[in-house]
């Protein structure tokens, strides 16, 4: 699991995995909405600063309490797409048919969450959180035509 | 600067993101910090060099309604962003990328482009750039920056975006291969649009930028930017070739407009 935080925001923590080959998706599909965290397609990440420019984006969010979805976690999944229109943020960068791989995200309050075993319930190869990763197993066409 | 705007500023950002002031604007206070907003790798270079960002503040103004001013600074903060934004992905135009903002609170961070330039020249803007050949004003070096400085606004106006404050502070040299790139930064004022006047006032604006303050040079470098803008449409075929007479011509209108002020007083 990586761990990072947001200089600005030293109240809270990032963390992230990326797994491979995620066997029960459909299982994780439908526990979506209740998970403590955003369960994200690898498949529309290209990068780490993607990713955190969206939890930096969603952090903003939060402070100023204009979050638009649930939770922060959600709130990211949001902030990585282009427009303001939350079910085709779900549709686009959630998990859906197809999905193999995944990026789990969990932004929490420092102290608040235990954090190992957090995403326990992925039963998938986790490897590690660079670009190099990620971009094997990028979408670049569909990342073009979103972004 | 104010002490109460850098505090202000300092609090928001908080001890985590040490801030350097560097510019006071009527509109904004520009800082640089050594401290990427979300991307902790990002601080140093692969050689271990740290990474310098600019964090662009709109601070509230007093004299307005407080709900006035949040409104105004989202909007203006917003725009400027969007517009950075747009530019990024116009093939081969250089501007500062957009790495972060708060529409909120006024607040953009961008990449910081230029150095200082030796022997105690000063930043690296068009300005100081000039002013350091003083001596040798019309060598090649100087011909080829202002005919790719000519070229940038030509691709920002081709593209049918307005400046809106071309001052030769507001083009900045990043030193690459020895060579030196135009950038252009700040567009605060900065608009999308595809009128003549907007156009022919930028270029106005510039052209007297370089005659006050580089008076006895200033037919040649104005000709060699010229130049440069008139490349970039003359590439577009015939399209290109009417668009371009029409802002030469407007450009020339707004001169005489110009001149004919300075002679009311
Ligand atoms: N992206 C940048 N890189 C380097 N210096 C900048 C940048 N943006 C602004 N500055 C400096 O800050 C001053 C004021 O910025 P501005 O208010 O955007 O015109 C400029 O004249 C530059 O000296």
């Amino acid at each position: 699991m990586f761990c990072e935080s947001i200089p600005q925001f030293g109240t809270h923590e990032v963390y992230v995995s990326l797994f491979r080959d995620v066997k029960n998706m459909e299982e994780l599909r439908s526990k979506v909405g209740t998970m403590p965290y955003a369960v994200i397609d690898a498949s529309c990440i290209c990068c780490r600063e993607q990713l955190f420019s969206a939890v930096y984006k969603a952090l903003i969010e939060w402070k100023y309490n204009r979050l638009r979805t649930k939770t922060l976690n959600s709130e990211c999944i949001l902030s990585l797409s282009p427009t303001s229109n939350i079910g085709e943020a779900f549709k686009r960068f959630g998990i859906k048919e197809g999905t193999k791989n995944i990026v789990c995200l969990a932004v929490v309050e420092k102290g608040e969450t235990q954090t190992p075993g957090l995403f326990n319930a992925v039963d998938g190869e986790e490897i590690e959180f660079t670009d190099e990763n990620l971009s094997s197993m990028l979408d670049l066409e569909m990342i073009k035509k979103v972004c | 600067m104010s002490q109460e705007v850098i505090e202000q500023v300092a609090t928001y950002l908080t001890p985590n993101v040490p801030i350097t002031p560097i510019s006071q604007g009527a509109e904004a206070v520009v800082f640089t910090t050594n401290v990427h907003p979300y991307n902790a790798s990002a601080c140093k270079t692969a050689d271990g060099i740290p990474v310098k960002y600019i964090i662009k503040y709109r601070p509230p103004k007093k004299y307005r309604h407080p709900s006035i001013d949040k409104t105004l600074t989202k909007h203006r903060t917003l725009s400027e962003s969007r517009i950075l934004a747009k530019l990024s992905q116009v093939p081969g135009l250089h501007v500062p990328r957009l790495i972060a903002c708060d529409v909120y609170n006024g607040c953009i961070w961008i990449e910081f482009i230029g150095e200082d330039l030796p022997q105690n020249h000063g930043f690296s803007n068009l300005k100081n750039f000039l002013w350091m050949h003083k001596s040798d004003p019309y060598n090649t070096a100087i011909q080829e920056v202002l005919f790719k400085v000519g070229e940038q606004i030509g691709l920002l106006h081709w593209n049918d975006y307005c400046h809106g404050d071309l001052t030769t502070s507001n083009l900045v040299l990043h030193q690459k291969d020895s060579d030196w790139i135009p950038y252009l930064i700040d567009f605060g004022l900065g608009s999308a649009s595809t009128l003549v006047e907007d156009k022919g006032v930028d270029l106005y604006v510039l052209e007297r930028a370089i005659i006050s303050t580089h008076s006895r040079f200033a037919d040649k470098y104005n000709e060699w930017i010229l130049m440069g803008f008139k490349s970039v449409y003359e590439k577009e075929g015939k399209k290109g070739q009417q668009k371009l007479k029409d802002i030469i011509r407007r450009f020339e209108e707004v001169r005489l407009r110009g001149r004919k002020r300075s002679m009311l007083g």
